[in-house]
């Protein structure tokens, strides 16, 4: 018999169902943990998702209140083939392996996923002669069905460029897929397997990291024992790592914002539209997103760990980025932006995919700077790091053949697979028909079944993520307020205390103290 | 679903103005009108304006020498008149796709599912919204919680008698952001204070005045390019011009624009970034039989300017149904 995890949320009573409340470390049972991941991004989902075949008893916890909220939420969304990744390297044998990985996975997941293709397009003749030069690192990055394209046929393959592209290189296998429903399938198969899951919890303290049982000390003063701790913390790493004192890195959050056009601009481009890239950066894309819109970006902007606007965005930057996209595809300036967001990848000053295995302490596993390939490479960095354990550390992989792999077909999202296509839906349940997300057509139904998924999403955000209400032109003009109302009717929690991204995101505050509704109808 | 029911016009939205259009059409004898509307109520946007004691009455009944009343009670003046007639009205209806040349439109709903329709003439009056922060171009910063819409600050405030914040900031300058101000006061929150980007406020002095029966909100005008909202988790303020204030709520007001989405998707010609349909001098889309009428033609009117706009358009109708 295959057991569920547990899920809990550090949460006070009130704004989410008793049963889910994280109080008492008793709740998690007295055996440590064989492994407990610290940080629910996307490479800690990925690496619970694969150790959970094993017969393992794992813990994946994180400090927000979903999954992949962190550096996993914003980025351009590409699965990469790893054409332009440093040659030799463990990103690039990542990149390309996982690469191939996907278009499987994404169908086992349920993951939205699309082969779209890209394009490196060189606009003036300096550019032109760095073609030779990005088509031979793909090449030795494994990526051998590239093509070297002349101005006419780029200009054919992607007719609304530039005229000013004198050459381009086309990468086939180039795809986009959904950053978000990523992290949640990992983890939901997780949870299905047997992992426990616990959201909103901070570890403060490593207690006796050189023993064979190690306690995470967490913020709400409850204490959890495992045998080896992986620490995925994305931006948290470098904090987390201080705790147990392992070896010393460097790691600071570089900004990256995006604009998102409105869906009608997808239709002009379909391949993603790179620039030949520099030393620092790869420059500014313009990406079809899985979603139907175009973004651009990003820009990349270093910050110190303690500047709070890092997560903002900036009026000037944002032109820039207009600017630099629109050398791509002149008439997005024409284009109707809708919002405007900013990711933020983990920098590491060692190295990207900066490894440490019994990092000054048996047992302990540290992983830095992955930074926006992770969310490409997730599958194979995982493989990679369950291969670390194994090898380094001794970790026992005994394969519970009651696992799972997959998820079910209704997990498809609504918006990729539309409830109210079928009669039959609508019929069984009527909510199906019922759109509260008007930009985006998303119904009562679809909210409704993320409320009730193995996650238990429960956040504004978290329901945004999944459903893709409140993302759309409108940006919850029309249904955040009733969003939030189905929310709190369906968890019976009240609608003060629903929340954008947990405690401290309230977003209402009190009762009106002067209102009422005793006033008559005067108009008849 | 597969059948396609006929109607001599179909309205999409309950509003002021579809609701003037189907009244006048049904009054000069179109017997077969259906509206289809979103919302689980007639009246469009005054509906969510709540009556409440207390309150601010935010809508002028000009036509009856200008007195103020709820946007409720009117809204439900509005459904009155509609139920006097035959006139169906689909609601809590959403319309997800139109075919521009065979003046067809698929809509859903939770009782019958995709429902196909026809028509002889069809009536755009799907009214307006408040432009987003990237629309405005000179908004950015943060994005925490309690950055709101007027009409969310609205579904809170009236329909469910919560206080979204104490201290509100307001960004946006016009007889919106006042009569938010106001409604904000009248629930328990302190004086607003007022920003925009221009020097005195968009909304004309007589009509600040009818606002301040309820508060004395500050108007902070700069002349600035750009305005950044502050806070991690909630809302703390905004900086402007290297100045910044405090607030524990902002509220984006006004700068309406059309509701575009149905127009961009049966591939009817809209003007952006107004994103203003292009109609022609007898109020037509740019395919025949299409029409437009209210808030959706761009600017900002009242409700009542609205209801007449759509009886105005309405003549049109009829002209166009007549010759065909």
């Amino acid at each position: 018999m295959r057991k569920y995890g547990k899920l809990l949320y550090n949460w006070s009573d009130g704004n989410i169902e008793e049963s889910l409340i994280f109080n008492d470390d008793a709740q998690l049972g007295d055996i440590p943990y064989d492994v407990a991941i610290v940080g629910a991004g996307v490479v800690g989902s990925a690496l619970a998702y694969k150790l959970s075949k094993y017969k393992l008893k794992i813990l994946l916890l994180d400090k927000n209140y979903d999954v992949g909220e962190g550096t996993s939420k914003g980025n351009s969304a590409i699965i990469h083939t790893g054409f332009d990744a440093p040659v030799d390297t463990l990103e690039s044998e990542l990149v390309t392996k996982a690469s191939m990985e996907w278009p499987e996975l994404a169908k086992k997941l349920k993951i939205p996923f699309e082969v779209c293709g890209a394009l490196v397009v060189a606009i003036d003749e300096e550019q032109e002669k760095q073609l030779e030069k990005v088509y031979a690192k793909g090449l030795k990055n494994g990526v051998t069905d590239i093509k070297i394209l002349s101005s006419e046929e780029a200009k054919k393959l992607e007719p609304n460029i530039t005229d000013d592209v004198l050459g381009g290189i086309l990468i086939p296998r180039e795809s986009i897929a959904d950053p978000f429903a990523t992290s949640i399938a990992f983890s939901e198969v997780s949870l299905s397997n047997g992992v426990d899951i616990i959201l909103g919890v901070e570890i403060t303290a490593v207690e006796n990291p050189d023993e064979k049982t190690k306690t995470l000390v967490t913020d709400c003063g409850n204490r959890i024992t495992t045998k080896i701790i992986v620490n995925v913390g994305g931006l948290g790493s470098e904090k987390l790592a201080k705790l147990y004192n392992g070896e010393q890195f460097d790691t600071n959050p570089r900004r990256g914002q995006f604009l998102i056009f409105d869906k009608f601009s997808r239709p002009a481009i379909n391949h993603i539209l790179l620039p030949i890239p520099t030393v620092t950066t790869k420059g500014v894309l313009v990406v079809p997103t899985i979603f139907g819109n175009l973004i651009a970006g990003p820009t990349a902007e270093d910050y110190s760990h303690d500047n709070k606007l890092v997560a903002d965005t900036t009026t000037e930057q944002l032109q820039l980025l207009l600017e630099g996209a629109s050398k791509l595809y002149p008439k997005l300036k024409e284009q109707p932006v809708i919002s405007i967001f900013s990711g933020v990848r983990s920098n590491c000053s060692q190295g990207s995919y900066w490894i440490r295995c019994n990092d000054n302490h048996p047992g302990i596993l540290t992983v830095a700077g992955i930074r926006s390939t992770g969310f490409t490479s997730s599958p194979s960095l995982a493989q990679h790091l369950i291969d670390e354990l194994h090898d380094k550390i001794g970790l026992n992989l005994e394969v519970n053949h009651e696992a799972i792999d997959s998820r079910s077909e209704d997990k498809w999202p609504g918006w990729w697979k539309r409830r109210y296509d079928d009669e039959k839906f609508v019929k069984e349940n009527p909510e199906y028909g019922k759109v509260v997300c008007y930009c985006e057509q998303i119904t009562r139904g679809d909210v409704i079944q993320h409320l009730d998924s193995p996650l238990k999403p429960r956040t504004l955000d978290s329901i945004k993520r999944r459903t893709r209400a409140q993302m759309g032109r409108c940006q919850g003009f029309d249904c955040m307020v009733n969003i939030a109302e189905i929310i709190s009717d369906h968890c019976e929690v009240p609608l003060d205390k629903i929340s954008k991204r947990g405690p401290g995101s309230e977003i209402a505050q009190s009762l009106t103290s002067n209102y009422s509704d005793e006033a008559k109808n005067e108009l008849n | 679903m597969n059948s396609t029911k006929h109607f001599s016009v179909v309205i999409i939205g309950a509003g002021p103005a579809g609701v003037g259009a189907a009244l006048k059409l049904y009054k000069s004898g179109i017997k077969s009108i259906a509206i289809i509307e979103r919302n689980d109520k007639i009246g469009g946007i005054p509906s969510f304006y709540k009556r409440k004691k207390g309150g601010v009455r935010t809508f002028m009944r000009w036509s009856r020498g200008g007195y103020p009343v709820f946007g409720q009670d009117y809204a439900a003046w509005l459904g009155k008149q509609i139920l006097k007639t035959d006139v169906e009205v689909k609601l809590e209806s959403q319309v997800l796709e139109i075919d521009a040349k065979g003046k067809m439109l698929t809509f859903v709903n939770s009782k019958e599912g995709k429902v196909n329709l026809s028509a002889d003439a069809i009536i755009r009056a799907c009214g307006s919204r408040e432009e987003t922060p990237a629309e405005r171009k000179w908004i950015a910063g943060a994005r925490p919680v309690k950055v709101f819409f007027t009409k969310q600050i609205l579904n809170l405030v009236d329909r469910n008698n919560l206080l979204p914040m104490k201290k509100p900031l307001i960004i946006g300058s016009d007889i919106i952001a006042y009569a938010a101000a106001a409604k904000l006061k009248a629930a328990g929150a302190s004086d607003s204070t007022i920003v925009d980007n221009r020097t005195s406020p968009k909304a004309p002095f007589y009509e600040r005045l009818y606002f301040r029966f309820w508060g004395n909100p500050q108007y902070r005008g700069f002349d600035v390019k750009s305005l950044e909202i502050t806070g991690v988790k909630s809302a703390t303020g905004v900086n402007l011009n290297g100045t910044h204030i405090d607030c524990d709520g902002i509220v984006i007001c006004g700068e309406l624009i059309p509701n575009s989405e149905l127009a961009l998707i049966g591939n009817l010609k809209v003007n952006i970034p107004s994103r203003i349909p292009v109609i022609n001098k007898n109020y037509q889309l740019s395919e025949s039989g299409w029409f437009a009428a209210g808030n959706i033609l761009g600017g900002f009117h009242g409700a009542e300017w609205c209801y007449y706009d759509g009886k105005k358009v309405a003549d049109y109708v009829l002209k166009y149904i007549s010759k065909s």
